[in-house]
């Protein structure tokens, strides 16, 4: 780290800085690119958090010209850059460092020709951003490998950043990482999850281990359920055809909601550092009860909304999944029989993430309520990602008047009317991460790998040849078999 | 002096306030947020608008009940209660802070003192920010410094750079936490400095043998004392030397000599630095250095701050 051999360092005050890079884009001709790299990248340099030098090399097949490619990245960040100004003499300042090369992902003289702009421009530290289709991703890795453009010179670095999906089961998780592996060392290889960026997120591990007052509570003999919900409105909105190959259970069970889980639930870590916090991370994920074939009717449910199969891309046959729920149990002390209930879809009521973490009731009623269901309002803690960020406590407040009457009443911290500076974007943050190196907030091969293992029996379950994926209405929380599976349990879905 | 101020009808009119904020909204409502105490001590009614717009400013990082001291001397202690909101981007919500504005003569700060104690937002951290040059030369401060977890100075609003800094140690030998906003204007330049040595490639800074500051004026200023001080505790071996240069008073260059040539940051046109010598050759913009932004940075720190301690000595 910089401030170990730099006496002027003072972290309290110096934002960690972003040495001089380059960033290639493969695929910069793409949705993602458009819609969160290039304003992510642009908020950056408004933010002066760049280097002035910082620069851009795009790739993918459209022939265009650097101007093109320029003006095309302008209207992306004009149009997808939802509270930024654009200030037309930044951008023609940050325009002048952006380049693109055109050519074929496949073709290995086009690696040639990116390593000569780079030789060019003369950049030493170069992070390449697997912006693009995930069967590309060995195949790049491999290319930029036998270019030569992974070779660092002393002191500089040259990292490579893959979005999901890592792979689509274990095993094609695992053959993709020795291709990624065979060309960058691990530490220098930034697998993104979007969700650890966001700031919500990161508030989690504050809100847990920056607080004495909860952590202690934080275990099987207060808490009674964990309910963790991705909820999302709206359908696959065009994506149909990429997502009747994923399906829920991939797309965000996986990936996403197993890392919040293990934000949730893992020990704290020795010190802030990224393998420490990893390592924590890493095990927790290692902790999940893996299902055995037999219980995944009883533990996983999956859901299809009515009208997927008529969606544009989407095959009449498909069995795909819009909507997942399972029951995951963690074998460790602090959590032993307490079950964590994840559930994620398309075409739910609303859009929604948020944990509920629930805890035992009194042991005695000793008042009475208006709410005869007041027994079964228990302590409940809700930590929500969006749309709302904050967190609410529920807990039993006298009724005003005559009588010792209760009822419950929600208290709310909601993180953006508290602190009305503008929060970075996921991508923001996990961006920059990248370019100073700091990893933390970044999945490590070990944790693909658990959560591969966590997902793959109720996979194959569902892949059976005979299995049908029941079907539920829009607007509703997913099949009834989903709140079956809590009845099963005694307990029912929040909102449900 | 004629009335006193009471506390209680304060945090009364405090919560009328809300009510009636809230009711203005249409239903809306507004959000409370408070993370901390901030006393301002403003010089007189001017500052105190000046101080009441970097307040307004501030809040959306720092969101806090601000307690406004209007220094008036000759005029009856008084006090009342305003708010400070604003509706965040997109958002539906208005979000406000509370303030209370006091006006009263320094020979009454330690009756305000004793009325700020219950005004102040419980449990949470009190920062007192001194505006003017009245900290340094009004004995009557002391009754205002013991409320404070950290005590927020600005040594360039007073001539005579050795005194400024004999009183600031003086407080910190009492015990104080103090920022001096002087020194937090020094951010971009150190930043800037700093960053060169960030670079790997960059020989260790340790075969530095002597550092020319360059200042305009005839006596050092106390950012030039500052500057050398933070570079005599990073570097133990280099001689320290100030030369006066032309130009509006203040840090004019910073000269760093070494066996491989000399390292320079100098003041340039447009708000920038420009960097030359050992390879080097560039220009970069400070970050903007209005009063907001200063105590936006200070406010974020509440714990201790080694490197400006160090540079106290
Ligand atoms: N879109 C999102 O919001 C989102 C969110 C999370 C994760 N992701 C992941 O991010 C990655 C990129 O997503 P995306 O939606 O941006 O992908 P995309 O639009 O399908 O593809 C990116 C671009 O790659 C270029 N390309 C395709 N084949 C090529 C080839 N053989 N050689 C060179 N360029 C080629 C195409 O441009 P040309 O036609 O010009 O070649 C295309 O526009 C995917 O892995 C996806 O899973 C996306």
């Amino acid at each position: 780290m910089p401030d170990d051999h730099n006496p002027f360092a003072d972290p309290l005050r110096f934002e960690r800085r972003v040495p001089e890079c380059a960033m290639v884009i493969f695929g910069a001709n793409g949705d993602l690119t458009k819609r969160k790299l290039l304003p992510a990248l642009y908020r950056l340099a408004y933010d002066r958090r760049l280097p002035a030098s910082f620069a851009i090399i795009g790739n993918s097949r459209t022939d265009l010209g650097d101007d093109e490619f320029r003006n095309n990245m302008r209207d992306a960040v004009q149009k997808f850059s939802e509270d930024t100004a654009f200030d037309p003499d930044l951008w023609s300042r940050f325009a002048k460092n952006i380049y693109y090369i055109a050519g074929d992902m496949n073709d290995p003289s086009m690696y040639q020709a990116i390593g000569k702009r780079i030789g060019e421009i003369e950049r030493h530290n170069v992070l390449f951003y697997l912006s693009t289709q995930p069967s590309y991703y060995g195949a790049v890795a491999e290319q930029i490998g036998a270019a030569g453009l992974n070779e660092a010179g002393p002191g500089a670095w040259r990292r490579i950043v893959v979005e999901k999906p890592f792979g689509h089961d274990l095993e094609s998780a695992r053959a993709l990482n020795q291709r990624l592996q065979a060309v960058f060392p691990e530490n220098e290889i930034y697998r993104i999850d979007h969700y650890l960026g966001k700031e919500t997120v990161q508030n989690i591990l504050a809100f847990r281990f920056g607080n004495g007052i909860f952590e202690p509570l934080w275990n099987r003999r207060y808490i009674n359920q964990v309910q963790i919900t991705a909820a999302e409105s709206i359908g696959v909105e065009g994506r149909g055809g990429y997502y009747q190959e994923a399906g829920a259970l991939r797309d965000m069970i996986q990936n996403h909601l197993l890392q919040v889980l293990a934000t949730v639930a893992m020990e704290p870590a020795a010190v802030f550092e990224p393998d420490a916090v990893r390592d924590e991370r890493a095990k927790l994920l290692r902790s999940i009860k893996i299902m055995q074939p037999e219980q995944v009717p009883l533990y996983a449910v999956p859901g299809q909304y009515d009208g997927f199969r008529e969606e544009k891309g989407v095959d009449p046959g498909s069995n795909t999944d819009t909507f997942a729920a399972a029951t995951f149990f963690i074998e460790n002390w602090r959590w032993a029989g307490v079950p964590f209930f994840v559930r994620t879809g398309k075409k739910l009521p609303k859009r929604s993430t948020e944990i509920a973490i629930q805890y035992n009731s009194a042991p005695l009623s000793l008042f009475a309520s208006g709410d005869g269901d007041l027994p079964k309002r228990p302590n409940l803690l809700i930590l929500r990602i969006q749309p709302e960020e904050g967190i609410s406590l529920r807990f039993v407040s006298k009724q005003p008047g005559a009588g010792m009457h209760v009822r419950p009443v929600s208290m709310d911290f909601k993180y953006g009317a508290s602190f009305g500076g503008r929060s970075p974007s996921a991508y923001e943050t996990l961006l920059i991460d990248a370019m100073i190196g700091d990893a933390t907030l970044y999945t490590r091969q070990d944790m693909v790998e658990a959560s591969w293992r966590v997902v793959e029996p109720i996979l194959h379950a569902w892949q059976s040849p005979n299995f049908r994926v029941p079907l539920y209405e829009p607007g509703t929380w997913g099949p009834p078999e989903a709140e079956k599976m809590l009845e099963r349990q005694g307990r029912h879905w929040r909102n449900a | 002096m004629t009335a006193t101020i009471e506390p209680e009808r304060i945090l009364r009119e405090m919560n009328q306030l809300w009510d009636q904020t809230g009711a203005d909204t249409g239903g809306a409502g507004v959000l409370r947020a408070c993370t901390m105490t901030l006393i301002v001590v403003a010089e007189n009614d001017e500052d105190a608008a000046l101080a009441r717009r970097t307040i307004g400013s501030i809040m959306h990082d720092h969101p806090s009940r601000a307690l406004v001291v209007k220094t008036q001397d000759g005029e009856d202690m008084s006090a009342r209660v305003f708010s400070e909101c604003w509706m965040p981007f997109g958002g539906q919500q208005q979000i406000c802070s509370e303030g209370v504005e006091l006006t009263s003569g320094p020979r009454h700060f330690a009756e305000v003192a004793r009325a700020l104690v219950p005004l102040r937002a419980p449990d949470l951290p009190t920062v007192v920010w001194c505006r003017g040059p009245g900290a340094f030369t009004l004995r009557a401060f002391d009754e205002l410094f013991p409320l404070a977890d950290k005590i927020i100075l600005d040594s360039s609003t007073i001539s005579g750079a050795s005194a400024a800094l004999a009183f600031i140690r003086s407080l910190r030998l009492r015990g104080y936490r103090i920022a001096d906003l002087e020194w937090t204007r020094l951010t971009g330049w150190r930043e800037v400095l700093s960053q060169v040595f960030d670079d790997q490639s960059m020989q260790a800074p340790n075969s530095i043998t002597s550092i020319r500051i360059a200042h305009g004026g005839q006596t050092p200023p106390i950012c030039a004392i500052y500057f050398g001080s933070w570079l005599g505790r990073a570097l133990p071996s280099a001689h320290v030397r100030f030369d006066t240069a032309e130009g509006d008073p203040g840090l004019r260059s910073v000269t760093l000599s070494s066996r491989e040539g000399d390292l320079s940051l100098s003041v340039s046109s447009g708000g920038c630095l420009a960097v030359t010598g050992l390879g080097r050759q560039y220009r970069t913009a400070l970050p903007p250095r209005d009063e907001a932004a200063l105590m936006r940075e200070e406010l974020k720190i509440l714990g201790s701050d080694s490197v400006y301690e160090r540079v106290l000595g």
